[in-house]
Order: C-alpha cells, then structure tokens, then sequence
C-alpha cells in the first residue's frame, strides 16, 4: 500500500555529457539515446541518494535541490503534464498488476525451480519430461536435484538480481494477508476471546516480520526495511491456506503433512526471494533461520486454532 | 448565500469535484468508524478491519490519487538494489500547465496535517482510558497519516524549490535552451 510501482523506472537524472548537450537536427531516432539502455548504464547514478549541494550538481541537476533537507535525501523531478495527469485507471492498473507480480513470485517460487520466470514452463516440463521417462529414478534425481539447489546457498546466490517486482515495494500483501490470518485464527477462538486473538496475531505478524528483517539487516543484507517486509508479508500467503483449512476444521489427521507442506512452501518463497536474489551473501541460512521459526510459530497456531 | 470567493471551503469550487469529496470521504470515514463504529456492533474485529482497510484506501488514495490531482504533487519511495537504501524521490507540476485550484489546495492541506493531529489526541486518549487493543489501530492510523503529511510538505517545498531554480534559469537564454531541450529529452520517451 505504500508505494505504487515507480512510473518512472527508466527515467534518469539528467546526465550530460558536454559534446552531448543537443541533439543534431538531422538525427534519426537510433541517433539518439535510447533511454532504457542509459537506465541499465546509470542506474547507480540515478538512484544513488543524492549528496553534495546545488552549486556543484546545478550544472547537471538543475532541478534537484537537497539542500534544502540533510535528513531525508531526495529527489525532484519536474514531471510533464501528462505523466502526473495520467488517469486514475492507469494508476489503479499499474498497481494491481505490480502486486500481481509479486503474488506471482510467491505462487512459484522460482529459484528452488532453476531458471527466471521465462524459464520456469520449461523447467517445470523438463522435470515432468523427466518424471515420465526415467521413471522412479528420475523422479528421484529431481527431487534431489530440487533438495541441493534448496539447501545450496551458493547455487541460489549464483542466481540473478532481485527481480524488478520485488524492488518495487507495497505493503498491500502483508495488510491483506496479515488481516486475514487474524480473521481465520479469531474464528475459532471462544466468543469473549476473538478479539484478544484477532490482536495477538495480528502484532505477532508484524513484530515477527520486523525482527526478521532486523537479523537480515544486521546480517549485511542488502534490503531496505520495507521491502523486507513486503516480501515476508507477501509469502504468508500458503499460511493463509492453512487458517482457512482450520475455520473448515480440517481433521487434525490430514492437518499434520498439508500444513507442514504449507509452511515449507511459504519457507521455499521466502528463501527463494530473499536467499536466491543474493539478499545476503554467504550468510543464507542463518539469515532464513528466523524465518523459519517465524513460519513454524504460525503453522503452530493454524494447527492448534 | 452570496456568490463563493475563490478558495474558499466549498466543494463547488472545486476543479476535481469527485476527487475531493472521495478524499474527503475516506479521510472523515476512517475517523468515524473508529469513533462511533462500538455504537452499531460490539464486534472489536470487524471495526478494527474496517478501520484498517479505509485507512489503508485513504493513504493509497491521497499518496497516488488526490495528490496528484488536487495539488499537482506525487511522492514515492525507491530503492537502490545494490545496496538496499532508500531515497525518496518528489514530483512536482509544472505551474505554468497545471493550474492549482485554490480550493483544492486548501482542502488538501488542511485535511492533510489536521488528521494526524486528530489521532494523536485519539492516541493520548486511548492511552489514558488503557485500551490498548486499540491503540495497535491508533499507532498503524499514526504512522500512515503521518508518513503521508512528512512526504507532501517536504514535496512540496521541492517543488516551489525547483520553481524558484527554473525562475532563475529562465533568465539566461542558453540555459533554458539546455533544460528545455534535456527536459524535453527525458521524457519524451
């Protein structure tokens, strides 16, 4: 909820180079930059926090004034009409389809799969290749081979950057998803105790979510608070199946492997999102413990609810 | 009743009429349902989620929505992928395209920084009387307005900042070239 997903991705702090200053008339549309590649290029630059004062950087950031705060460094960008006029729908699309990005990562966890999103089809039908000619043995090999790319840190950190969805925070999942779990957990609970339930769990989440973001922090991770939240917030989804499956009052006999199944998909999402993006270096697994205990401690209370 | 001055608080005069009254609304709903929401139901959990809720719509609304159309204003915050730090970054409109209504802007800024004072004393008071289950709802009420009204004020003072530097550039004719034409480079994508 707090961040709508950056319209403005590929815009750059004006750099300029002095031979590059205006364009030639007769330049065709290759001539001229291509402002997704100088994105690629500049990225740190233009999403470095800004320092230093105006009479320095005026000459190439005429429009950014920071010196006007030193707590919050920040950025101005003079946006044409058009771009801050967009239509209330564009807004509401771009959002909802970034949170659906997000959940997408969570349905799938992609590094324990091998591969990008583009990949994942066909690493998933090369496994289902797998499974149907070799049989028992291929089956086997996948699932260790599933096993050692989960339990190898080095094998997820090998994997690419945080994907573009991810660095792009909201807290719409973890609202929503937090909300929920207390609802489904409340249900069960005695009539004079909903409430003391619904608010328990309710902090519960929220406290677990920033203590574990605080370890990743002090770990040297590369996270911002906020997304290290969203993210967590984000893979209670498979926990919010288990709650669901209590107020259905699942037989406590198939509770037991489909919330142990539950809990260790969600564990796969966050450790896939947070481990595979190389987060934290080297330091995977005592980085995801509290993770894991954070997982447990609600697929415990879906249980016993 | 006489004709309306301009700026003055009437939704008439307003140049976003809808935009106004929905911000309006979820500001003032959020507030009232915490208030007077134990007159209708006894149910803590269904209040407290619907408290939540409007109060999450109305930082979404007035952070991506109202901002923008009501005073011209837009702020987000972005994060380095290298290093995990996050700097906010301000939009501004132009003034010379987007004309402020002044209506608008009255009702926007006043909105803005009355209702976090209004949940402070809400926070002072539900401390006093020890209900602090609902203080969890006041302190999440708190940190979304206020993190609301610190972004604006501080987009806003960017923007009159960034006015006064385009003012000054305005004057050299080489220099407006330049902006004009890496403005118009940058965006024009």
């Amino acid at each position: 909820m707090a961040s709508s997903s950056n319209p403005y991705e590929h815009y750059n702090s004006p750099q300029i180079e002095d031979d590059d200053l205006i364009d030639p008339d007769d330049a065709t549309l290759d001539d001229l930059d291509d402002p997704l590649t100088q994105t690629q290029t500049h990225s740190n630059s233009s999403r470095a926090p800004l320092t230093g004062n105006i009479t320095t950087s005026s000459s190439s950031r005429p429009l950014n004034e920071n010196y006007l705060t030193s707590r919050i460094p920040g950025e101005d960008r003079r946006a044409p009409t058009n771009t801050i006029d967009e239509s209330v729908w564009e807004t509401l699309r771009r959002d909802l389809l970034a949170v659906w990005s997000k959940m997408r990562e969570v349905l799938y966890p992609k590094y324990l799969f091998g591969g990008s999103m583009i990949d994942n089809t066909s690493s998933f039908r090369g496994a289902y290749e797998n499974l149907r000619g070799a049989g028992i043995s291929g089956a086997r090999d996948e699932l260790v081979g599933l096993a050692g790319r989960a339990l190898d840190p080095e094998a997820l950190l090998a994997q690419g950057n945080m994907s573009e969805g991810l660095r792009d925070w909201d807290l719409w999942g973890p609202l929503v998803f937090c909300l929920l779990l207390s609802l489904f957990l409340s249900f069960r609970a005695d009539s004079e105790q909903k409430s003391l339930v619904f608010s328990g769990v309710f902090a519960m989440v929220w406290i677990g979510e920033a203590v574990v973001t605080m370890q990743i922090k002090l770990l040297g991770g590369n996270i911002s608070f906020a997304q290290s939240v969203c993210i967590i917030g984000y893979t209670l989804f498979p926990l919010v199946i288990a709650s669901l499956l209590s107020v259905f009052s699942l037989p406590t006999v198939a509770r037991v492997p489909v919330y142990l199944f539950l809990i260790l998909w969600s564990l796969a999402a966050g450790v896939s999102i947070l481990g595979g993006s190389g987060v934290v270096k080297n330091r995977v697994g005592i980085a995801v413990y509290p993770l894991f205990v954070f997982y447990l401690g609600l697929g415990c209370l879906c249980f016993i609810s | 009743m006489d004709a309306p001055q301009q700026g003055n608080l009437s939704w008439r005069l307003s140049s976003h009429p809808i935009t106004l009254l929905c911000f309006l609304g979820f500001r003032i709903s959020s507030l009232l349902v915490y208030l007077f929401g134990l007159l209708f139901t006894s149910n803590f959990v269904l209040i407290f989620i619907i408290t939540i809720l409007l109060l999450a719509a109305d930082f979404y609304y007035l952070k991506n929505i109202a901002g923008r159309r009501l005073v011209g204003l837009r702020w987000w915050n972005e994060v380095n992928p290298e290093n995990g730090e996050s700097h906010w970054v301000f939009e501004s409109s132009d003034p010379s395209v987007k004309i402020i209504n002044a209506t608008d802007s009255r009702f926007f800024w006043i909105a803005l920084y009355s209702q976090p004072l209004l949940w402070v004393v809400l926070a002072v008071l539900a401390i006093f009387r020890f209900e602090f289950i609902w203080l969890t709802l006041v302190v999440i009420a708190l940190s979304l307005t206020v993190t609301n009204t610190l972004a604006f004020s501080r987009c806003d003072k960017f923007g009159q900042a960034s006015n006064f530097a385009g003012g000054a550039l305005s004057s050299g004719g080489i220099a407006t070239n330049v902006a004009s034409s890496m403005i118009g480079r940058f965006f024009s994508r």
